[in-house]
């Protein structure tokens, strides 16, 4: 195997346990030797692939179809049920809006927080503080507890940590979607730039952004891979698979004609 | 697999060390957010862990000196002694119970950082053991001052009280990701906690010292590990007299046997704790 591939998926599924009773999860603990208490539900089968450094990945799909999961067993935050993910590099993940952070907290507390959980020493974070505030830009609100926050601004903060992790790998999961224009071009810039020299995973339902973006894309369907390949080729087979007319104007001709 | 790696390098007592070394920087972080939170939009802020412990103090104070003739072997060494006893006793306790209380909610307070984040869930064992020393340390501080003004004097053995300490905290982390883990399963365990801890409170020499029970029940009282912890603070603290050695090296031995056992459970199972809560 190549070094230069940095995440690699082989035959990975997961199956999450359903539960009848909820205290049914401490008898399989004790018991689970002897008896099986829950009824497994696979949400994904048997997905492979290999991203190599300095590529940019999109994962489209419907909702449900285990693109979230799939980014959780990359980021090591649960693991497969059978299969192999390895991954090699310092991971920043966006999975969600506001995901660790403590509404109690400054938006400059949870900085620090972030920072750390993503493996930042304390002094590199303090460095890095200013340059944060100014990359999420939300004034004053800096110095406030989170709970006055929009949720566009919490997501700018959560991108700001992010970008200053030092990552080798990048794993955003839609949670751009809610900011600004202004602050979208900011995200983009950052992540063509990131795209430069690490490697990027990203979940969005924004077909037009993942074709101008990414070099490869894959589709997730009910678990299993449905396509994988170059943008284009894959975007056009989804579209055609749920009657997504290809662009906006397509869209008017056909309501128009 | 995992577990023969860790047993290779020292006991499997290393490997949590190592990672909690590693994670220095979160954990530090943490345990400001905690301390931060705890007083935060009141005014007399910290002033309140300080008034706290002195309120009880002197409470107990006042009503051994006054109401209650206490026969004991513990209060023929007179009121001030014996009310310092029992702030000793309460100190140690405190820090036990409050760990107790809240290890098995842990997991599920955190749901959100350890969903959706990389977030090693090890670490809130950490925290929240700090956390509890911390407090802890200033009941210790004012329990200083009262020696110092009733006493006059602090005894030399007090310097040995981190080689106490240590196997004590050891012993609290192990119980901490022991109840994380089982509180994860079920919430009944927050419960059970509640209930039964008061209830251990008697079986911990408090209020008494384990000499004063019959034979036969010391040695059941002995094994209560947080009882035997009471015990050698107030030895080394108070008494001026060394702990018995047999006790406390079995105290220790049990406490890191606690330490690397429940570490391994809990790692055991780390994977399993994203899915269900």
């Amino acid at each position: 195997m190549s070094s230069d591939v940095v995440i690699n998926c082989q035959r990975v599924g997961k199956a999450f346990q359903l539960y009848k009773h909820r205290n049914d999860q401490l008898m399989q603990t004790l018991f689970g030797r002897w008896k099986q208490y829950y009824y497994p539900h696979w949400v994904l089968r048997d997905i492979s692939f290999e991203v190599q450094r300095g590529e940019c990945w999109g994962i489209i799909g419907r909702n449900g179809t285990g693109k979230t999961t799939l980014l959780q067993l990359i980021c090591g935050i649960s693991q497969p049920t059978h299969g192999n993910v390895e991954v090699s590099g310092r991971v920043a993940p966006i999975l969600a809006l506001g995901a660790g952070f403590d509404q109690e907290l400054t938006g400059r507390e949870n900085a620090m927080i972030g920072g750390a959980v993503l493996g930042l020493r304390r002094k590199e974070i303090l460095a890095r503080l200013d340059s944060i505030e100014a990359f999420a830009d939300i004034g004053e609100f800096f110095g406030q507890p989170l709970k006055m926050y929009s949720s566009g601004m919490q997501a700018r903060l959560a991108f700001a940590v992010c970008a200053h992790a030092d990552a080798d790998i990048l794993i955003v999961d839609e949670a751009l979607a809610v900011g600004d224009a202004t602050f979208s071009k900011k995200c983009d810039d950052y992540i063509r730039k990131f795209a430069a020299r690490g490697t990027i995973l990203v979940v969005s339902h924004d077909l037009q952004t993942l074709e101008l973006l990414c070099d490869h894309i894959i589709w997730i369907e009910d678990g299993r891979v449905a396509a994988c390949g170059r943008p284009a080729e894959v975007t056009a087979a989804y579209r055609h698979a749920f009657g997504i007319p290809s662009t906006f104007r397509a869209a008017q001709a056909r309501a128009i004609g | 697999m995992q577990p023969n790696a860790d047993a290779a390098t020292g006991l499997g007592l290393v490997v949590p060390l190592e990672k909690a070394w590693h994670f220095r920087e979160l954990i530090r972080a943490v345990v400001r957010r905690e301390l931060a939170a705890r007083f935060r939009g009141s005014v007399l802020g910290w002033l309140w862990a300080i008034f706290g412990p002195l309120l009880m103090l002197s409470v107990y104070t006042f009503i051994f000196s006054s109401a209650i003739g206490i026969r004991s072997a513990a209060a023929s060494r007179g009121v001030a002694n014996y009310s310092l006893q029992i702030f000793v006793g309460l100190i140690v306790f405190n820090l036990f119970s409050e760990v107790a209380y809240r290890a098995p909610a842990l997991l599920h307070e955190n749901a959100n950082f350890i969903k959706k984040s990389i977030f090693p869930s090890e670490t809130l064992a950490w925290t929240a053991t700090i956390r509890a020393v911390v407090y802890a340390g200033i009941s210790f501080g004012v329990l200083l001052i009262f020696e110092i003004a009733l006493l006059h004097r602090l005894p030399p053995t007090m310097l040995l009280l981190p080689l106490v300490i240590g196997p004590f905290f050891m012993f609290l982390l192990g119980a901490s990701w022991f109840l994380m883990a089982l509180g994860s399963f079920t919430r009944d365990v927050t419960h059970l906690m509640a209930s039964i801890v008061p209830v251990f409170m008697f079986a911990t020499p408090i209020f008494y010292s384990i000499s004063d029970a019959p034979p036969k029940l010391q040695i059941l009282l002995h094994c209560n590990i947080v009882g035997d912890y009471v015990e050698m603070v107030r030895d080394v603290v108070l008494l001026n007299v060394l702990p018995n050695p047999i006790l406390y090296f079995g105290s220790l031995l049990a406490s890191l046997l606690i330490f690397r056992s429940s570490y391994r459970f809990f790692m055991q199972y780390k994977s399993v704790f994203v899915d269900v809560i």
